[in-house]
Formats: C-alpha cells, structure tokens, sequence
C-alpha cells in the first residue's frame, strides 16, 4: 500500500512580474511503512513538498494522493478534513498551545476530529506514555524541556492515528544527543503503527534513522 | 473542552483590558438606563395608577394636567356617553409638608380622587391619606400627621401604596375636600369650585379594546364641549418631559452600546492577530474556521456576560450611595435588556474578526 | 515619522477601529456638554437675566420659583429690611398660549411668563431686539422660540381667557423650564391670572426681586432678608440659578456620566497601545539592535496616540454638528467653543496619561534581547 503517490508535481508562485518555480515536476510513492528523509538546504523546495504532501498547499500541475485519496482537486473545506483525518504534523517551531498542558495539547485534536472522548483521552496517556512523558502530562509547554515539548508534538502528529505523518525538522533546536533521542522515538512509535513518514532535515547525522534518503535542491529531486 | 472557554479560564488576564473597559461601557449604560426608568416611574406613577383606560382633561390646556379644568357638569355629561361605566375627578397638588421629627421638609402631591387606584381605600376620609412608599424614606410613619402646604394643614397617614408618585413628589390619597383646601391655601388664584377638578379617570366597558377606546374617547370629546380625552398612556407621555427624556436618554444609551461593540471588535481584532499562528496550526492539524471561530465568539460572549454582571454589582453599590440625591432605580427590564444588548454587540464586534480567521493560511503554520 | 506612519497604513482598520471608538466617546462627551448647557440654560437662565440681584421665595417653595407665593404682607416686610434697596414684585406663571403669527396653525404652546414691576428690580436684562414691555398686553419673548410664532410683532393670545399679548422686544438667554417665555408688566400678568382663573380670590406674587443698597453684597442681604422676615427664604440670583431643584440633580447626574466616559476613553486608547506595544516588542528590539535611539520609537508611539486623537476628535465634532443641525427639538443647542477646546485637550492629556505603561515599556526595551530571547516552547 502506498501512502503517498507525487505524480508529475509542480508548484510555481507569481511574485510580482516573475514566476518562481519552487518544487520542478516531482514523482515520488512512499509505501506505506516507510520513513524517507528528504534533505536540503534552505530554499531548496523541501518545505514546499512537505506542505503539498500534507494538504496544505495545492499543486500548480500534478497529482497528490494520500492512501487511497486524490487530494489534488479537494476544496479548502475538504483538505481541512482530509487533514483532520489522515495527517500528523510535526513543525519546525514546536507550536504546541501555550496555556493547554501535555495532555490537553494531544486531546484538541481529538476535540477537532470530533473523536470519542473517551477512547481519547486513553489514547493520549498511552502516546505520552511511550513518548516517556508519563509524569508530565499536566504540564505546561513552558514547563517543559526542549525536548518534552518536542515529544508531545510527536505525541500530536500520532494522536488521529495517520497514515502519512510529516516532520519538518526535528532536531534543529535539539543537541546531538536529544536529537537521537527523538529520532528514535519517531521511527520506534511510526514503525508501531505502521504509519509512514517523510522527514525534512538538513541535519545529515540524523538520516541514518530513515529507511531511505532523497535530496533535493532548487526545487528538484536527486534519486 | 471548548478551547475558547479554556484559554479564557487559563489566561484571564489577557481579557482584562477588554473586560474592564465592557465593565465600565456596562456601568454607564445601566446607569443611563436606571436613571431614565427613575424618572420614568417618579414622575408618572400617580397616572399610571389611576383605573380607568381614558383620562379626560380640558381641550385648552395641551393634556397639562396642573392646568387643565373639568366642571361637575362636564363630568355628568361624560357619565352619560354610550360605553363609560363611570367617572371619577382627580386633582393634583404639588407643595410641601413638614414631617414630624425631621428638620427638612418633604415634597408631596396631595392627589384628591372619586375612583380609587389599586392599593387606596374606595371611601377616603377627609383629613387622611395614604402615602406613597418613597416617603418612607423622609420618615413618614402610618400614624404620623404632617403639616401640609403653606398654612400647615393636617393630613393623617393611614396607610402606604407604592410606585404612585407624581412629578417626582410623593404622593398623598385623600379626599377630594382636603385636596381642595390644600390647592386653595397653596395656590389661592388655582382655587377650584367644588365639583370641578383638573382631570377626570373614564371607566369603560372596553378595557382591552383600543379600537373601542378610541371611539369612546371620540364620541365624548364630540359630545361634551372644551374636553379632550386620551388614553391613559397617552396622558403618561403628555407629562412634562417625559418624551423628551426617554429620546434623549435611549439615543445616549444606543450610542453607549455602539462604543461598546467597537471596543469589543477592537479587542477581539487585536487577540485575533496575536494568534494567528496558533490559528494556523489548529487548521493545519484539521480544525475548520468555524471551529476555530466558535472559540473566539464564546470568549466575546463570556467576557460580555461576566463584564455585565460586574457591572450591576457596581451600580447596585452606587445606588446605594447615592440613595435620594438621583433618581437612580434598577428594573428588572433594564437589567435584562442591557445585558442582551451588551451580548450582542459583543458577539457582533468579535464577528468582525471572522474573516481574519478565515483567511488565516495554515501553510503559513510550517516554516 | 517613517515608522509610525508606514504601520497607520498597514494596519488601517485597528486604527480606525480605535479612532471610531474614540471618536463615539468623545462625541457622547461632547454631546452631553452640550445637553446639559441646553438644559441649563433652559431651566434658569430666566432667573439670570433679571437685574434682581437677590431673589427671595416662600420658605415652603424649597428654591422652586413655581411652588413660591408670597403674600402682600411679606413683600412689605422685605421692603423694610435695613440692606435693601429697592423690592420689586414678579409674578411667574405658566400659561397655554396660541400664536397669532401669520402662517402659523393654531398650535398650543405652553409659555413661562414673568410679570415684573417697571422701575423696580426684576426687570429683564438681557433684550436684544425691540423693547421692553411698557403697556398692558405687551410682551417680549425668548428670540429662541421666534419660529414657534413668538416674532417680534406677533401676537399671542391666552388659550384661558383669550388674553392678546403682543411681543415688542425679544431676549435672549432668558428662558424657564424648557419653555417659549415672555417678560410682561406686573398688571398684564394679574390680567392674566385672573382670566385664567375666574374664581381666584387674590393674586400673589411669586417671588420679591431685591437690589441691595450701596456697601451691602446680596449675601449679606439675602442673609438678613431670610433672618428678618418670616417664612421666606432669601438667595442671591447666581444660588437661584444653580440650587433650583432638579438643577442639582440633573447637573450630579450629568458629572457622573461624563466622568464615566472620560475614563473609558483612556482606558480603551491606553490598553490598545499596551496591546500593540507588546506586540511589536519584538520587531522594536531589532531596531534598537540596530541603533534607534529609544527617545525615536517614543516619539513614533505618541504621534500615533496623537493621530488616533486627533482623527478622534474630529469625527466627534462632525457628529456634534450634524446633531445640532438635526436639532435638539426644545433645547437650544449652540455649540461653545470653550467647552470643546476644553474637552478635546482633556482627552489628548488622558490619551498621552493611558498610554504612559507603552511609552515606559518601549523605553525599557534591552537591545540585547534580539539575540537571547527565549522562545516559551508556545506561541504568541
């Protein structure tokens, strides 16, 4: 089964007068238990892929699919809802909310998917627990580490159960150490589940985690 | 868990500016509003007692009832018009009275009537009154006789009714002959006849038909020479300034509650920009902008309804302060209203928000 | 100012927002003013403009000019305190009278009249057109009520009694409680009593209009006057003015409401610049990084509060003429300059007093933040 399917993606910005392409047409699968790390250095298009993957951003030409879902044409209304469903995001700047607690912060996805409560909340103390977080689940973003506020947004990218989930520079406010550290934990909860991911680093310690490594640069993949 | 709810009870202080400004929009609009309705009800009270539907006063005197004039025999030509049930006179004097053991003396109406309001005898005795229960607070007592008018005529208290105030004095039921003696000694180029008094209260048999009413008032005003009669409402707003008042005041209270909005839709703009980040992951991670909005508006409507309750317990506590100086009273209706209308003007200002929110990219939330 | 100008622009409906609202309060401020110097001026300008400088009422009137009578004994009385000058009768009343003018319908108006004794104290002051009433039946009228068919010429006449009074000058500023009012001779006001009311056994004046004699203040004399004669009370004309009933009460109620708004608008302008001030806490540090000198971005921060102000304070003056345009129905309402000038540089003072928490934070700004601002692992 294949989690995600680029077919022919290209996406191009008018800026002023010029066209800027920023991804150059891009076919790429990833099955459906594979972790891909997609390096390259700022500018080089990787963000960009990573949006159009997760149904944030619309391609200029091309197909998306996610499982078995054709994205390509989905109104804003219906990527919201394929988001909702079928996506986790793990951001470059850890974005939890400020005034929710560990817990909480796991639970408003729930809260958006409109998911049992229930079963929920088991669920978020079981993914805190794996992630080690297990005595800080009342606490606040800001009495967290570093590292805790990054393992509870890993614990959010799992928390709708996704197919795909897409991490956007794990490691870049982390130490080498605490870098392992998550990377591990992504590719141990990730390969649990059976869920795929697509990590964008430029941190090239970290792609030994990853099943497999592609690199792109100005907006085009190098296999 | 609804998020707005809970940002709410986390971080109250980031709403202390918006609710404190509400909180004081909401004083000054209850005070606006408690102001109005006091002088509303003193002034009136006396007219909106009285228990007939039609009031009858004299054509020339522009509903005035201090002016107006109704002799014996209009009122027994009134009696006879097809529809009237019966015709009572009443007639009104404004003076003061000196208050046993009190050193200022009080303002009172000495209201002689035929037709009883709810609360007063239907025979009252010459020499007594039932005194209107805003007297209390100048130390009248049932039992007490006070010193009425220039000539310090004696009035016996026998009993209270409430909300029958006239033009702000106090109002004292009694007999018509007392009533004349005090009108005589106080203003004695406004002495009266016996039998004609400055106003007569029409019963009629058509209470709660207006239409019917109106013909009534019609035909007497046709049959009987130099009346006019209205509605009792009507002679309500025909007292001095009352129209005047309730425009003045609602177009000031109307403006007030703008304000409000404003400030409310300023505020919510202002948090709504602080966030757009957090908006963005929430979308991102699958919230729709209904969703997102949903806990925006319950912030504006929660900060409106606890700014307003903060608000009454202020004026509450004002009024007290202020007891006689103003005509100061809290109506239930008052309350109700202002607080819806604070609520919607809440909501409507944090609505103005709604298209940033929706606008809000959650591409922008990576990178 | 580069600054504060580009973010006016950047951010035009947070400004206006704020101006709006701004504007709105200042407006209902000044509106008010304006209301109650109306009212003011309606109530007991009448009492003002007579060149009684003591007035003197019946103890049990309580300061009320329409529950006052006095009779002829009292008046003597008053004449024979050691302190005053001159007495003079004046009898107030107020009457329903019809316009005579042509062109206008025959619509009832109530009128205030005050009937004063020529040659002693009580006489109007303060006539700008025409002449004072000299003959029976002669009246001048407030020139404010000139298109209710109070013109000079026009004839009114009492609806009781059918009493013509023909109006040979016109006043200004000289009305009572709200009403049309006119000036006659003490006669033509006993004519009209007395036609008004045909079973009035007698007609007693209202009030006693004093002047006190050379060395003597009306204080002084309205203090004696009040010791010496029995049941009256005795004030000078500017405590007539400001102690009538329901002066008081209006005026209390009007400070309340005014200082309520006042502070409402430095609340809302201050709490605003806090608000952005904070936000931009970040951007403002990278500029003293930079080298801005805090006294720069300080000034940048008051010519917004200025121009929010500002923008303010001329939307309300816009609204304040449209509604004088539109009319106040029976008030006056002139606008007094005085008063808005007042009123605006009040609020501008406010304005900059609300906003000194941003003014202070700005200039505690560490340049040295730009590099070790900790992020609080959220946002916002």
């Amino acid at each position: 089964m294949t989690a995600l399917q680029l077919t022919d993606v290209r996406k191009t910005y008018q800026s002023g007068d010029d066209e800027i392409v920023a991804l150059e047409s891009t076919t790429l699968t990833v099955p459906s238990d594979e972790i891909l790390a997609l390096v390259g250095p700022s500018g080089s298009g990787k963000t960009t892929l990573l949006s159009i993957a997760g149904g944030l951003l619309g391609p200029t030409e091309g197909r998306v699919m996610v499982g078995d879902e054709d994205i390509t044409g989905h109104s804003p209304r219906e990527l919201t809802s394929f988001r909702r469903r079928r996506v986790g995001f793990v951001f470059q700047a850890v974005n939890l909310v400020p005034f929710l607690n560990a817990r909480e912060n796991l639970l408003v996805v729930a809260e958006f998917a409109k998911l049992d409560k229930k079963g929920a909340k088991e669920r978020a103390e079981q993914l805190l627990g794996e992630l080690g977080l297990g005595d800080r689940m009342d606490n606040l973003p800001g009495q967290l580490s570093g590292g805790e506020r990054q393992r509870v947004a890993i614990g959010r990218a799992l928390m709708n159960q996704p197919e795909l989930v897409l991490i956007d520079e794990p490691t870049s406010a982390l130490d080498t150490k605490l870098g392992e550290q998550v990377m591990q934990l992504i590719v141990r909860e990730v390969k649990a589940r059976g869920t795929a991911a697509v990590i964008v680093t430029h941190d090239l310690r970290m792609t030994q985690f990853a099943d497999r490594t592609i690199s792109i640069t100005d907006g085009r993949i190098e296999h | 868990m609804n998020l707005g709810l809970k940002e709410l009870r986390r971080r109250p202080g980031r709403f202390g500016a918006a609710a404190a400004a509400l909180v004081l929009i909401s004083v000054l609009t209850l005070f606006l509003g408690g102001l109005l309705d006091g002088l509303y009800l003193g002034s009136t009270g006396a007219l909106r007692a009285q228990p007939g539907d039609l009031m009858t006063f004299s054509g020339n005197s522009k509903l005035s009832v201090i002016r107006s004039r109704i002799t014996g025999e209009q009122r027994a030509e009134i009696a006879k018009i097809d529809g009237v049930t019966a015709v009572g006179g009443v007639g009104f004097a404004l003076v003061s009275a000196a208050v046993p053991n009190q050193s200022e003396p009080a303002s009172v109406t000495v209201i002689g009537y035929e037709l009883a309001p709810a609360g007063v005898p239907d025979r009252p005795m010459v020499g007594e009154a039932y005194a209107d229960q805003s007297l209390e607070t100048k130390g009248v007592r049932i039992g007490q006789v006070l010193a009425v008018g220039p000539k310090q005529l004696p009035i016996k208290v026998v009993g209270f009714v409430s909300d029958t105030n006239f033009l702000q004095q106090g109002a004292l039921w009694t007999a018509p002959t007392t009533w004349r003696e005090v009108l005589a000694s106080a203003r004695p180029d406004q002495t009266l006849p016996s039998g004609t008094f400055q106003a007569v209260t029409v019963q009629t048999a058509r209470a709660t038909d207006p239409a019917g009413q109106a013909s009534i008032a019609a035909s007497i005003d046709r049959s009987v020479a130099g009346v006019r009669t209205v509605t009792r409402d009507d002679a309500v707003l025909a007292l001095p300034g009352i129209k005047e008042q309730n425009s003045t005041f609602t177009a000031v209270i109307g403006v007030t509650l703008l304000v409000a909005g404003i400030v409310v839709a300023l505020f919510f703009a202002l948090l709504t920009l602080e966030r757009t980040g957090m908006y963005g992951v929430f979308k991102a991670i699958g919230a729709s902008s209904g969703q997102v909005f949903a806990g925006v508006i319950t912030q504006a409507l929660v900060v409106a309804v606890v700014s307003f309750l903060v608000s009454v317990l202020l004026v509450v506590l004002a009024a007290a302060g202020i007891g006689d100086a103003l005509p100061l009273t809290l109506v239930p209706r008052r309350l109700a209203t202002t607080a819806l209308a604070l609520t919607v003007t809440a909501a409507l200002g944090a609505a103005i928000s709604l298209r940033r929110v929706v606008r809000i990219d959650p591409a922008a939330a990576i990178g | 100012m580069l600054l504060a100008n580009r973010e006016i622009r950047r951010a035009r409906l947070r400004f206006a927002l704020l101006s709006g609202a701004v504007g709105l309060l200042v407006y209902l401020i000044l509106f008010q003013q304006l209301l109650l110097g109306g009212l003011l001026q309606s109530f007991t300008s009448a009492l003002d403009a007579q060149d009684g400088t003591v007035l003197v009422y019946s103890s049990a009137a309580r300061k009320n000019v329409e529950g006052s009578v006095l009779t002829p004994d009292t008046v003597e009385a008053v004449r024979r305190v050691e302190g005053v000058a001159a007495a003079g009768r004046i009898g107030q009343g107020t009457f329903t009278v019809v316009s005579e003018a042509p062109g206008k319908s025959a619509e009832q108006v109530e009128a205030s009249v005050f009937g004063f004794e020529t040659g002693l104290p009580g006489a109007p002051t303060r006539i700008v057109q025409g002449v004072a009433p000299s003959d029976v039946n002669e009246a001048i009228a407030s020139q404010e009520d000139v298109a209710k068919g109070f013109g000079l010429g026009a004839t009114v006449r009492t609806e009781a009694g059918g009493v013509p009074l023909r109006i040979v000058g016109l006043t200004e500023n000289s009305r009572f409680s709200v009403a049309p009012t006119l000036w006659v001779t003490y006669p033509t006001y006993e004519g009209l009593r007395r036609a008004a009311n045909p079973d009035a056994t007698a007609v007693f004046p209202t009030l006693v209009a004093a002047q006190p004699t050379e060395g003597v203040s009306p204080t002084e004399a309205s203090t004696r006057v009040t010791a010496q004669v029995s049941g009256v009370q005795a004030l000078t004309r500017s405590q007539a003015v400001t102690e009538a009933p329901g002066v008081a009460a209006v005026q209390q109620s009007f400070s309340i409401i005014l200082g309520l708004a006042f502070v409402v608008v430095t609340l809302v302008i201050g709490f605003f610049f806090l608000i952005l001030t904070t936000q931009k806490a970040s951007s403002l540090t990278l500029l003293r990084a930079m080298g801005a000198p805090s006294g720069y971005l300080v000034r940048n921060l008051v010519v917004q509060i200025l121009a929010v102000v500002g923008v303010g304070i001329a939307l309300a003056l816009a609204l304040l003429v449209g509604s004088t345009r539109s009319g106040g129905g029976s008030l006056p309402l002139t606008i007094n300059p005085t008063t808005v000038a007042r009123t605006s540089t009040a609020i501008v003072v406010l304005a900059l007093a609300g906003s000194l928490v941003s003014i202070r934070r700005v200039l505690r700004l560490d340049p040295h933040d730009v590099v070790s601002r900790q992020s609080l692992g959220g946002l916002g």
